[in-house]
């Protein structure tokens, strides 16, 4: 893994985004934005599914209102995401927060998909209510990206953070 | 009191020396910044997208802007006690900041803008609040809103590329892992 960063690091695109000043800051911006916008349309949806938030309206009204935004946030942010690897990959791929985020950030891709399929069918007009399956799983789903977005910020502090664990140390 | 001598004396007090002599303190409070940032930005984002007239016009814009708003002040409070914090562990750096100067400057357009909505616009709500498009005035409010909140994000990141300080720790040092 080490030699695959080093040799990624060392290709022509990845010293593109290294030395143009602009281009990591750019993109670690608009990441940012995105989490605003994925991660309150996932609250939003959770949040209806715990009857707190538009409870007048049905719940797949409030989905094509939230799920799109969320979805196409998540494609941008694997963009961003994915081209900040390519201008650090020895950074990232050295911090313990990337890895963990990683996997959570699949398993929080695949858990909405799955979540948001099984709530369609659940075709309540007005104000129903949930089970307390949909109910615990729409909470988990809103920790996971609360843990998603802390441990992006982290990647920055690998050593601070996980101390003897640090990938870096 | 002068400038330079408060300053100095927000750079000296006790949250700010323990931001930067706990290991731990300054990523948990930074990613705390993010998280509220990000969650002021979705919510004001939702009502902003209202009052440019999509996508949910079957919902009035006052009842988006009443159910965002506890969630935006949460998060806004949150923003403000860890940026105060970060602002203080190196209060000299970020007030000769270029790109510190800047953010400021757009979060005081954002509170003006908000200001003149909430203090003119908003009289006639009663008169729009359920239009798919509301007032030319609620619109480029919304806009503008958008664009000074994107800013404000934009400026804060490069406040951290422009900074001139490192808090990373030095190879080979040892270093006690508690907060």
């Amino acid at each position: 893994m080490h030699a695959f960063a080093g040799w990624l690091q060392e290709t022509p695109f990845s010293h593109t985004i290294q030395d143009v000043s602009w281009i990591i800051p750019l993109l670690q911006s608009i990441h940012i934005v995105m989490i605003g916008v994925v991660f309150v349309s996932s609250l939003m949806i959770a949040l209806r599914v715990l009857g707190k938030m538009r409870a007048d309206e049905p719940f797949p009204a409030v989905w094509q209102r939230f799920a799109p935004w969320m979805w196409t946030g998540l494609c941008v942010m694997a963009c961003t995401g994915l081209i900040l690897v390519a201008g650090e990959p020895i950074r990232e791929f050295t911090a313990l927060s990337f890895w963990i985020k990683m996997a959570l950030v699949l398993l929080g891709v695949t858990g909405t998909a799955l979540y948001g399929r099984a709530l369609r069918n659940f075709i309540g007009a007005g104000p129903a209510q949930f089970p307390a399956t949909a109910k615990l799983a729409s909470v988990l789903i809103v920790v996971l990206w609360l843990a998603i977005i802390f441990l992006g910020r982290a990647i920055a502090y690998d050593r601070e953070v996980w101390g003897a664990l640090s990938l870096h140390a | 009191m002068d400038f330079p001598s408060i300053i100095q004396s927000i750079q000296d007090s006790a949250p700010a020396q323990w931001m930067r002599t706990s290991v731990k303190a300054m990523p948990f409070v930074e990613s705390l910044h993010v998280l509220a940032a990000a969650t002021l930005f979705g919510t004001i984002f939702i009502v902003d997208l209202r009052l440019l007239g999509f996508p949910d016009t079957r919902r009035s814009f006052t009842a988006i802007s009443r159910e965002m708003l506890r969630l935006t002040w949460a998060a806004f409070f949150v923003a403000v006690i860890a940026g105060a914090l970060m602002f203080a562990a190196n209060a000299h750096t970020y007030v000769g900041n270029t790109a510190f100067r800047l953010k400021m400057l757009a979060l005081v357009a954002a509170g003006v803008n908000m200001t003149i909505f909430q203090g003119i616009t908003i009289r006639t709500v009663s008169a729009w609040d359920r239009d798919a498009r509301p007032p030319l005035a609620g619109r480029v409010a919304g806009v503008l809103s958008i664009l000074l909140w994107i800013s404000v994000i934009f400026f804060a990141r490069w406040i951290g590329f422009t900074k001139g300080y490192d808090f990373s720790i030095p190879q080979d040092s040892h270093i006690n892992f508690q907060f």
